[in-house]
């Protein structure tokens, strides 16, 4: 019981030592708050980014034949999938009627689709939330968009689509293939792309390789390729983070050592004082741990939930300008919320723990001095 | 009886600002009397309260506190006895600014895990001994000196220590303010409380408080006289 006050005591005479130095402690938890909140916004929109990409790989197919022709991109006759299909270890071919549409009165990009399982019905469509937002459209309204030859088409809106991941919802239309072909001018005949399923992912290359040599038109696309270019897209975006990431560590370790090299005149004193009336040296180190605890675990879950809300419900605002890339994802989407909790620990470890100790080190020093010093 | 043996203290030993503050002192200070270290500044008095107090440990020569001897205890030991059995005034009174009377005055007993709401009533009743009761929640730098002196006074007592030190306990106040502290001493003493002043105010060493008048100079004790 004793001991228990005995905290308490010490618990109470930290928190009246905290509001003693307002004026301090308030620019000491400022400077954390904001060092944490940059720390954790860079891992939450990193690991987000990282998620986004995980989740659209997750959908793609293990090889997309695409048609080139000196370089550029042209329909595929979808007459090539039948020729592929009896190609061995290939388990279907799938023709995909997929594009992009921008509009002008919004000045937005949209990507169209036709899905491969329950498509709506022709003259009614599905949309993003992204879309939702910009136009304002709701399930049962009706929407319209410009078609290749510049004529207007008008569609019912089924549902708004509401994915976990946004990134590949956000700006989506999904439509009947007679309403795609119709739209885009592409003919019956054609298709976008061919998706292929294949039995053995070590074949991925063998296949490939046959279909480039019965098509030298094609351009077959693997997975693993896939899997570079969202690496390249993601990791360029991170790798800038990582610059501000690297920014913010800096300034910690700087903050951190600066606490760690001394004390104020003052504090010093009442240091002695305390020990001249009879507080233990443990009782002091004992103080300034709660001291440094209430400012580093106020200014770290302060700086974590205002990542979160910069990162998740604001879309990372304040880094938007270094992420001008996002400018060609109109409509604007957001990340899915999510927390890697072992992330939170290594930052916590990484910033509560060493401040805690900073603080403790200097108070050490001076505990450890002969308290008649205070009597000069 | 608290006696000190052959007493040195030597500051920063071995560097080239070495300064010797105390030479070989030998002393006996009997409990329940009040005893007065006299001298011009730098003559080695607040050294030795140090010394006695608990504060610092001699670099040579052993001190015995009735009968124990404490120059060589652990450092955990010398704040337990710090704690439990001296109380101390200081001369520029050393409270903590920003916080109340009353939380000065508990803070020395903060260690020993008394429950709030006794540590508080017991602090209140010692800022009451004073007429200081309702200056309790005042933060200290709105006190006056005096006032100041006397919370430093109760901070001391809280603890209700056997042996108060107090040193140049006059040093700010002005001539009524010293009689004032002069007759809290002489009640102090007939409760029985040992203690042990510091100063070069003839207002204390001329006192009829004083049992023995220890007068010291350049580190070395040059009169001990019991009146």
């Amino acid at each position: 019981m004793a001991a228990i006050e005995h905290h308490r005591h010490i618990l109470d005479f930290t928190l009246s030592s905290l509001l003693r130095r307002k004026g301090k402690n308030a620019a000491l938890l400022s400077v954390y708050t904001l060092i944490i909140f940059i720390l954790a916004s860079v891992l939450f929109f990193t690991h987000a980014l990282k998620r986004e990409a995980a989740l659209v790989l997750k959908e793609a197919p293990e090889i997309i034949v695409q048609r080139t022709l000196t370089g550029r991109y042209q329909p595929i006759p979808t007459a090539w999938g039948d020729k592929i299909r009896e190609i061995n270890g290939v388990i279907s071919v799938r023709p995909r009627l997929w594009g992009y549409q921008y509009d002008n009165v919004y000045q937005a990009n949209y990507t169209l689709t036709v899905p491969a399982g329950n498509p709506p019905e022709p003259g009614s469509i599905d949309i993003g939330s992204g879309i939702s937002r910009m136009r304002a459209a709701h399930p049962d309204d009706i929407i319209a968009f410009t078609g290749h030859d510049g004529l207007p088409r008008t569609f019912i809106i089924r549902n708004i689509l509401d994915n976990e991941s946004q990134l590949l919802t956000s700006d989506l239309i999904v439509l009947s293939e007679k309403d795609y072909r119709d739209f885009s001018g592409i003919p019956a005949e054609q298709a976008t792309d061919l998706a292929l399923r294949v039995r053995n992912p070590r074949e991925y290359t063998t296949i490939a390789e046959k279909i480039t040599q019965m098509y030298p038109e094609t351009r077959p696309i693997v997975r693993t390729e896939i899997q570079r270019t969202y690496d390249a897209v993601f990791g360029w975006r991170s790798g800038l983070l990582i610059v501000i990431f690297s920014a913010a560590a800096l300034a910690f370790v700087i903050f951190a050592w600066d606490k760690a090299t001394g004390l104020s005149a003052e504090e010093r004193r009442e240091i002695g004082i305390l020990k001249a009336v009879g507080w233990e040296t443990s009782d002091i180190l004992l103080m300034k741990f709660w001291e440094g605890t209430v400012v580093s675990l106020t200014s770290f879950l302060v700086g974590t939930i205002l990542a979160y809300v910069h990162v998740f419900l604001t879309s990372a605002a304040l880094f938007a300008p270094v992420l001008k890339g996002w400018s060609t994802l109109y409509p604007t989407f957001r990340l899915t919320p999510f927390i890697d909790f072992g992330q939170m620990a290594t930052l916590f470890f990484l910033t509560v723990v060493p401040y805690t100790v900073t603080t403790i080190v200097p108070s050490w020093r001076a505990a450890t001095i002969d308290p008649d010093a205070v009597m000069r | 009886m608290i006696s000190l043996c052959d007493i040195a203290k030597i500051f920063n030993a071995g560097k080239t600002n070495e300064f010797s503050a105390l030479h070989n002192v030998s002393l006996n200070l009997r409990m329940r009397e009040t005893i007065v270290l006299k001298g011009p500044s730098g003559s080695g008095k607040t050294t030795l309260l140090g010394l006695v107090g608990c504060m610092a440990r001699p670099t040579t020569g052993r001190i015995f506190l009735n009968d124990r001897e404490i120059t060589s205890l652990p450092e955990r030991f010398l704040t337990e006895i710090r704690r439990s059995t001296f109380g101390f005034i200081f001369q520029q009174f050393n409270l903590i600014k920003g916080i109340s009377a009353l939380e000065n005055v508990m803070i020395p007993a903060y260690p020993t895990g008394e429950k709030n709401s006794l540590l508080r009533k017991r602090g209140l009743e010692k800022l009451e001994m004073f007429d200081l009761g309702k200056r309790a929640n005042t933060r200290i730098e709105f006190l006056s000196g005096g006032e100041a002196q006397r919370v430093a006074i109760a901070r001391a007592l809280i603890n209700n220590p056997a042996i108060i030190i107090a040193d140049e306990p006059t040093a700010h106040l002005d001539s009524k303010l010293s009689n004032e502290f002069m007759e809290i001493m002489k009640d102090l003493k007939a409760a029985g409380t040992t203690i042990i002043l510091a100063s070069h105010d003839p207002i204390v060493y001329n006192s009829a408080l004083a049992d023995q008048v220890v007068e010291m100079r350049d580190g070395q004790v040059v009169k001990d006289g019991r009146l």
